[in-house]
Order: structure tokens, then C-alpha cells, then sequence
């Protein structure tokens, strides 16, 4: 069995073996090399291919400026502090989102704007649909107590998770690269930014556990399936999905249990099974509801595709044994 | 056209702007922040590496208290502040800031045990999250604020002029939204202009994209009196290469949970600056290093522009990371942390100067027209600084509200503005872009009002300013004349004023005959404690302009010498 990812390592997957760490990256222009840059611009006149003379640690933002300042006047992108700390750079490279202050210059590139968001001009997105997003989970603390006065009591081990989400600069990358946030209204999924700005306070052992509850409700966060896309392509190197997205879903599951239905059934099938049982799994989530679907389950029945009796009566293994060691034991760790 | 109306227009989304916008609005008093970049996101205040504890805050002791406050009068502003109103700033921010700032949930670092992490010495610091990033959480806590009060935001919104009543009081705005192209007028009783503390004036500068000596140009034109705009500080470390990582810090600063910090060494190697030794308060010892580096200079070993290097490699690895993002550059180049240095280089970094204010209310000499944060001319940069007059100017604003009624539309104002901005978004045979003449105006800076000037470069200075505005302003071309997302139309409207800007800051810079901490001229190398502990007033006349002396008190700390190299002077 493969070790899980470790914290913040999903982007370096694959790096070393591909002749591709952020040390050949840097070193593989010499002097008076040139980069071939694609820039996928709104009007379709527009000039889109430049060559850009290589210079020392080039970024990406520099060939950008590069061909705004020689060839391209007219190229629409944003940025303000080049210094990876405001966040707006963000674009598409070769198919996948980097910032573009701080990402190192490609042979060849192709730029793209940021998918998931309207396209204002060439690579300029419009922030709005996000920043509505990051606005309606009300990002910010409402304190359950009277504030004792500073320094409050508060250790770095209290602030562990949203600590990692404070390092946000809401750049949009990882709300690019989901795969939920893709499938557009088809789930209320907030999406990973979003989630990452809430973090930062509903990850905050001050604040109010009923204004967090209120806020995760909001979230649709069960939709996340964990692929890691998001903190792949992080350039604060948050580690969103296990630092982030986890402890809330957990939070979720504390605070608005009825949201986590779905996980915490299949959570408590393979504690007492062993394995995912699905006829089980469907009982526990649909409960009677299922009965209005009795002619599916005859079909499946007849298929051989359920077993009711393996279902409603389950035999103790020694793989439930496992199962339950294995996840009690996930509890106290 | 837009055109709309509030209480109070804000001009700039920083530490400043944002906390005049929540204090007015904790007074019932209703503001529009209008704001070239994105609220908290754009601008200087980010920068922010780490929070001073001043006063007697987190238990300073009497001693670092008084440390802190002779570190801002004398290393941050060479005596050219107000001593009253940096105590009065001194007392809020041991007894305000810090409160507000951790109620309002900012996250100041906590070890495992549940100390606040700050910086050993004299002088000690703070950091919000993370050392070197403190201003992205401070600011990005300052924008949910302003959302969650419901505070109006006019964003990627570059306010072009300030409107006048036909009796000159200042009574709103006109701008331009960059995303639209569209204009929009907003009208209010008084404006508050907080666009901050740095430009984009030289080759090499902190300032980021947006910042173009707006607000300087922009009160200079409504006549607005200025002070001290000579007076610019210098990063000494930051990378050399690539073009875009010039903001990019390698911090000089002392270390939270450290002894240690970064080191500089010059061409072949000789270590010429160790904050340890070399500076005497052992906090931000920019104006320092700006010397240790000069002398270097003039030895041969370095340039302005490189050729000098920087790093930890003195330090533990593990140490600087256990509290900073020092590493992230170093990493980032897939080099050997610590043991790798970098190039580095000098980069134009706060001015001091700026407008004119009265410091208790930060009233600008024009009526209606407010000036907070880095923009007023009274102190150099520390985001605590910029908060407290983010506070002062809503104070003073709203003891004056009273007396200002809300104006009518100046429609001819608004009319000749709308036209002057139509004709810079034209696209001609003979055009130059306008990023090329803004290039042309930073490298003019860098080479003759940089950081060692003389009066033959500064009047070379205004010749080439002259020549730009009779030669390039006039031929500025866009090639795309669409309106919407028009970056190269904002390019041509920042050169009019980055034009201007220099041209005053230029001229203020002939005028101070001396040198004094980061102010260097070649012509006048000692400081002039005898007749220049003064602020070198610019005042708009009918035909030009003049300037005037107004000196400094100093009744908590004074200068102990009259006359002395400036090179031999610590700070």
C-alpha cells in the first residue's frame, strides 16, 4: 500500500524523477537564450506569440512586462507587488496555475488566464464571483466572550491549522484548478480559496463555534473529493487539502453533523464491516426513503448485484476488527 | 458617467485609508474608499515585515520603550518629525493598536507555550502570522473589516483629480474604472487621500504597479503645500535579478526567537555590513546599510545597482525558518539555504516627505482635503504609523464635517477632466507607448536624482523633465483604444503625473542644501543641524512656487552635533 501524501508534499510529486525541481528550473536558460511565449489573448487579431531574450531568474511576470514594454502594449494582465504577496498575478502556464511573480520562465510557454472565472481581457480575470463567495461565508471572527485584552491566551498548537491558512494570499490558483468548482452550479461546493480564507478564522479556537457552524453550512465543503489539484498548484504552499479541508470537514462533521451524513455513514459501515457495504451505506444515509425505490432494488436483487441477508446480517471479521483498530486508532491520533 | 455621494471619499486602500474608513464608520459616519489597486491587497502597507512594539507594550521595559521612540526619530526620520505627535503615536500604539488588532482575530505569533514570539535587543518586534509576511494577514483582516461594515469600495478605481467647489474647498474626486473604463465622480463632504508611502518613480522601487506619485501630483495641482519630499529611503538588500523580485527583501532585520540576521558582503567578499555589529540600535537598520553600502561604493566594491551580496549564511537554517519566510527566495531559486548568498541591490523604497498636514488632524493647507498615512509628509514608514493617522485623520474629519456642506456637481471641472483623459487614450503614427515614457522617467530618477545627487544632476534632472514633457507626453500613443481593461490608457495617465511628481521632487531636492541619513548629495556632504533641522516647506505661488523653512522642535531628543559628514553619522 502507498504512503498517504505527507502535508504540503502533493506538489513536489513526481518533481525529482521528472529532471524537474525548482533547481533546474533556474538553471536550465543560459545567457541570450530566448523563451517562446503563447499568450491566449480575447481578441483573436491580437499578436499572441513573442520571443522573449532570457535573463537571469527570469519569472514569469518578467516576460510578461517584457513583451508589454516591446511588442505588446495592448496585453491585458494583472499584477501589483511582484513579491508573491498580493495575490492577483495568477494565470495558466503549459496548463497549470502559477503565479506569475514567482514562477520561473518555461523554453516554451503558453498563457492562459485562470479557468472557472470570467475572462475580462486576455489574461485579466474578474475577481467578483470569488470575492461574492469568500464574502458569503463571512470570513471573519465573531468572539463567543469578552476579549481579555492583549495578549490573550493563545499558543502557535491552538492556532496549528489556521496559522497555514493565514499564509493565503487569495491569488486564485487552486479555485483554477478544481475540478468541483468546474462542474459550475452542479454543487454548491465553495470551492478550495474560499474555504482557505474561512479557515483562517473557522480553524481559530476563538471564535464562536455558532457563527462557524453558520458560516460551514455554507460551504457545500463534502463535495471536495480530495484530489489535491488545489494544494498541487499552491504557491504559498498551504497544504489545503489535509491542513485546511480536512480539519473542516471534521468540524463540519462536530458542528453541522447533518452535512457530513454521507461520510460519517460510510465511517461507521467500514468500522463495523470491514468494507464499504453499499446497500448499507445506502440504508444509513436515505434511510426509509429508499422503500420508494423498491423496484430498482428487486432489479438489483434479482442481478445478484445486493445480498439483503449479508446486509442485515453481518458476520463479525477479523477485517472489521482491523477497520475499527484502524480508524479508533485515526481517532486518539 | 457615474457620478455619486457619501460623507467621506478615501483615496487609497492601505493601513491608512482602510482604518479612516472603520473609524468613521464607528462614528456614524457614512465613507467611500476608492482605490487604485484592491483594498488591502495592493500598495506598501503589504510590505509590512513586522509589527514594532513601542511603548511599553508586551512588556517592554522603560529602556526599549525610549529605544523605540529615539529609533523612529532619529534612524526612520533623521529628526524631521514632529516629536509631540510621534509620542502621541507611540501611546497609541502600545495601548490601541495592538488591542484592536488581536480582538479584531490578528493571529500574533505564539510559540508552542503561548509567547508572543518577538525579536531579542533593544528594540523589539512582532509578527503577525509569519515574519516577513505580516502585512498580507494585518491587511487582509483590515479588507474583511471594511467588508463586514459594509463600507463601499470602488476598486481598480484610479482617481484622476480632486474636484474643487467654486470657493476651492476640496469636494470629491473624479476617476477612472480600469476594469470598465468607465468614469465615475464621487462626491463628499471632505477627502481623506491615503495613497501611501511609495512610488514607482525609479528604475528600481517597492512601490508597486499602481503607485505613480498620484497623490502628490494630484494635491500639488488643488495647491496643496509640501514638505520634505527630497527626503526618499532606500532598501539596501533587495534581489538584483529578476527585474520583478526588485521589492524582494532579503531582511536585514532583526530575527523573531534569534540573535542572528541576514549579512552583506561587497565584490570580493569582505563581509561589510552585520546588523549585530553595525548598527548601534539594532533594529531596521535600513539608513545604516545605506551608508556601510556608500562608503563601499565609493571604494569600488559594490554598485547602487549590484555587485554586492546578501544572505544568512551565518545562520541556522532551521533558526531564520522558525519564524520568518526569509528562506522563500532562496528556495524558490533552488539554491542552498542558508549557505547561498544572493546579488542584491539598492531600491527606492518609502519617502519620507510628502504633503503638508497638521498633525493633529491631518488637515492639508487646502480646505476639504485631508492627508493620512505615508502620503503626509511628517514620518517615515512603519504600518502602526500609518494606522495611528488613519485614526488621527477621522478625527479630524469628523470634528470639521460639520462645517463642510455637500457640493453640487462642478460640472465644468468634471467636463475639462473627462477630455483630458479622452485625449491620452488616442493612438497615433507617430506615438510612443506610454510604458516606455514612464521607463524613460524611472531610469531619468535613478541616474540623476538616485542615491548620491548632486546639483549638476539634478538640473540635468529637470532638463530631461522639460524635454520629456515637450517631447514625449505629446506623442503618447495607446495601440489599443478600447476603453475597458486599458492598461497602456492608465500608463499614460500615471506619466502625466509620475512627470509632475518628479519635477517637485526633483526641485525639493535641489533646494536642501545638505545631506541627512538617506538624503545624499555629492555637493553638500554634511548634515546641517544649524539651518536645515527644518522642514523644507514647497508652496504653490500664482506664478510657480517658493519654499520656506519651518523648523523642528526637539524637546525628548536632539541631535548632538551642528555640523558632521553625514557619512560619519550613524544614523
Amino acid at each position: 500500500m502507498s504512503e498517504p501524501i505527507a502535508a504540503g508534499e502533493a506538489r513536489r510529486l513526481g518533481q525529482e524523477e521528472r529532471g524537474d525541481t525548482l533547481g533546474a528550473r533556474n538553471t536550465r536558460f543560459d545567457p541570450g537564450d530566448t523563451v517562446l511565449v503563447r499568450v491566449r489573448r480575447s481578441e483573436p487579431a491580437a499578436r499572441s506569440e513573442f520571443r522573449v531574450p532570457y535573463r537571469k531568474w527570469m519569472r514569469v511576470l518578467d516576460a510578461l512586462n517584457w513583451i508589454a514594454e516591446n511588442e505588446a502594449p495592448d496585453l491585458g494582465y494583472r499584477w501589483f507587488c511582484g513579491s508573491k504577496m498580493c495575490g492577483t498575478c495568477a494565470v495558466r502556464m503549459n496548463g497549470r496555475e502559477v503565479l506569475a511573480c514567482w514562477e520561473a520562465v518555461e523554453a516554451e510557454m503558453t498563457i492562459e488566464p485562470l479557468r472557472n472565472l470570467p475572462v475580462v481581457r486576455d489574461l485579466v480575470v474578474d475577481r467578483g464571483p470569488f470575492e461574492d463567495k469568500v464574502f458569503s461565508l463571512e470570513p471573519w471572527l465573531e468572539r463567543p466572550a469578552l476579549y481579555p485584552g492583549f495578549p490573550e491566551p493563545l499558543s502557535h498548537k491552538d492556532m496549528k491549522y489556521a496559522s497555514k491558512a493565514l499564509d493565503c494570499i487569495g491569488c486564485m490558483c487552486c479555485y483554477s484548478a478544481c475540478p468541483v468548482i468546474a462542474l459550475g452550479d452542479l454543487t454548491d461546493f465553495a470551492g478550495p480559496a474560499p474555504l482557505v480564507q474561512l479557515g483562517q478564522t473557522a480553524l481559530d479556537p476563538r471564535n464562536d463555534p455558532a457563527k462557524v457552524a453558520r458560516s460551514l453550512k455554507r460551504t457545500g465543503i463534502f463535495h471536495c473529493v480530495s484530489c489535491y489539484r488545489c494544494e498541487e498548484v499552491c504557491p504559498a504552499a498551504i497544504p489545503i487539502v489535509t491542513q485546511v479541508i480536512e480539519p473542516l470537514k471534521a468540524k463540519t462533521a462536530a458542528l453541522v453533523p447533518e452535512m457530513a451524513k454521507h461520510s460519517l455513514a460510510l465511517r461507521a459501515v467500514v468500522a463495523a464491516r470491514g468494507r464499504v457495504d453499499p446497500t448499507a451505506l445506502v440504508l444509513r444515509v436515505r434511510g426509509l426513503a429508499v422503500l420508494r425505490d423498491w423496484l430498482r432494488a428487486l432489479r438489483l436483487l434479482l442481478r445478484g448485484k445486493i445480498d439483503p441477508l449479508k446486509t442485515l446480517f453481518p458476520r463479525r471479521t477479523s477485517a472489521a476488527a482491523a477497520a475499527q483498530r484502524l480508524l479508533e486508532g485515526g481517532r486518539r491520533r | 458617467m457615474q457620478v455619486e455621494t457619501t460623507d467621506v471619499v478615501i483615496v487609497g486602500g492601505g493601513a491608512a485609508g482602510t482604518y479612516a474608513a472603520l473609524e468613521l464608520h464607528r462614528r456614524g459616519i457614512k465613507s467611500t474608499i476608492v482605490c487604485k489597486g484592491l483594498v488591502g491587497k495592493s500598495g506598501a502597507s503589504i510590505f509590512a515585515g513586522n509589527l514594532v512594539l513601542s511603548g511599553r507594550a508586551l512588556g517592554n521595559s522603560e529602556e526599549q520603550a525610549r529605544n523605540t521612540a529615539e529609533f523612529l526619530i532619529k534612524y526612520h526620520n533623521q529628526f524631521l518629525i514632529d516629536q509631540h505627535w510621534a509620542r502621541c503615536c507611540g501611546q497609541f500604539i502600545e495601548n490601541v493598536y495592538y488591542p484592536e488588532l488581536e480582538e479584531a482575530g490578528l493571529y500574533l505569533r505564539r510559540d508552542e507555550k503561548g509567547n508572543v514570539v518577538t525579536s531579542p535587543g533593544k528594540i523589539r518586534s512582532v509578527a503577525a502570522n509569519v515574519q516577513g509576511n505580516s502585512g498580507v494577514p494585518f491587511m487582509d483582516l483590515r479588507r474583511k473589516q471594511v467588508m463586514k461594515a459594509g463600507i463601499r469600495r470602488l476598486e481598480e478605481t484610479a482617481v484622476t483629480a480632486l474636484l474643487r467647489r467654486p470657493d476651492g474647498e476640496v469636494c470629491g474626486v473624479f476617476a477612472l474604472d480600469v476594469m470598465r473604463g468607465e468614469f465615475r465622480v464621487v462626491l463628499g463632504r471632505a477627502v481623506i487621500l491615503a495613497t501611501g508611502y511609495s512610488d514607482r518613480l525609479h528604475a528600481r522601487s517597492t512601490g508597486t504597479r499602481e503607485m505613480s506619485g498620484d497623490g502628490i501630483a494630484m494635491a500639488w495641482r488643488v495647491g496643496a503645500t509640501l514638505a520634505n519630499l527630497e527626503m526618499q529611503w532606500w532598501h539596501t538588500n533587495d534581489m538584483a535579478e529578476p527585474p520583478s523580485w526588485q521589492r524582494m527583501q532579503v531582511y536585514p532585520n532583526p530575527m523573531l526567537g534569534s540573535e542572528k540576521s541576514a549579512r552583506m558582503v561587497n565584490s570580493v567578499g569582505e563581509e561589510f555590513f552585520n546588523q549585530q555589529r553595525d548598527d548601534p540600535l539594532a533594529y531596521g537598520p535600513y539608513t545604516v546599510q545605506l551608508k556601510a553600502l556608500a562608503k563601499q561604493v565609493h571604494a569600488g566594491k559594490a554598485r547602487y545597482d549590484g555587485g554586492y551580496f546578501a544572505g544568512f549564511d551565518n545562520c541556522n537554517a532551521a533558526e531564520v525558518e522558525a519564524y520568518t519566510s526569509y528562506g522563500k527566495v532562496f528556495h524558490q531559486l533552488g539554491l542552498d539555504f542558508p549557505k547561498d548568498l544572493v546579488e542584491t541591490a539598492v531600491t527606492a523604497h518609502y519617502r519620507q516627505g510628502g504633503i503638508d498636514v497638521d498633525t493633529a488632524t491631518m488637515r492639508s493647507s487646502v480646505p476639504g482635503l485631508y492627508v493620512a498615512g505615508g502620503l503626509g509628509g511628517h514620518s517615515n514608514g512603519l504600518i502602526g504609523l500609518a494606522t495611528f493617522d488613519g485614526r488621527t485623520v477621522a478625527e479630524g474629519v469628523a470634528a470639521d464635517l460639520a462645517n463642510f456642506k455637500p457640493a453640487p456637481l462642478p460640472e465644468t471641472e468634471v467636463e475639462r477632466e473627462a477630455r483630458r483623459l479622452d485625449a491620452l487614450r488616442v493612438s497615433r503614427g507617430d506615438g510612443v507607448p506610454a510604458s516606455a515614457v514612464n521607463n524613460a522617467i524611472r531610469q531619468m530618477m535613478w541616474d540623476k536624482a538616485g542615491v548620491e545627487k548632486d546639483a549638476t544632476s539634478l538640473r540635468s534632472a529637470l532638463e530631461e523633465i522639460a524635454q520629456i514633457r515637450l517631447d514625449l507626453l505629446p506623442r503618447m500613443s495607446v495601440q489599443r483604444t478600447a476603453p475597458a481593461a486599458n492598461y497602456e490608457w492608465l500608463d499614460a495617465i500615471d506619466a502625466v503625473n509620475m512627470v509632475d511628481a518628479c519635477e517637485l521632487i526633483v526641485l525639493s531636492s535641489l533646494e536642501r542644501a545638505e545631506s541627512r541619513g538617506p538624503f545624499m548629495r555629492r555637493d553638500f556632504p554634511a548634515q546641517d543641524n544649524k539651518d536645515w533641522l527644518a522642514a523644507n516647506l514647497m508652496i504653490r505661488t500664482d506664478n510657480g512656487h517658493r519654499f520656506e523653512r519651518r523648523p523642528y522642535d526637539t524637546p525628548f531628543f536632539q541631535p548632538d552635533f551642528s555640523v558632521r559628514d553625514n557619512l560619519e553619522v550613524a544614523w
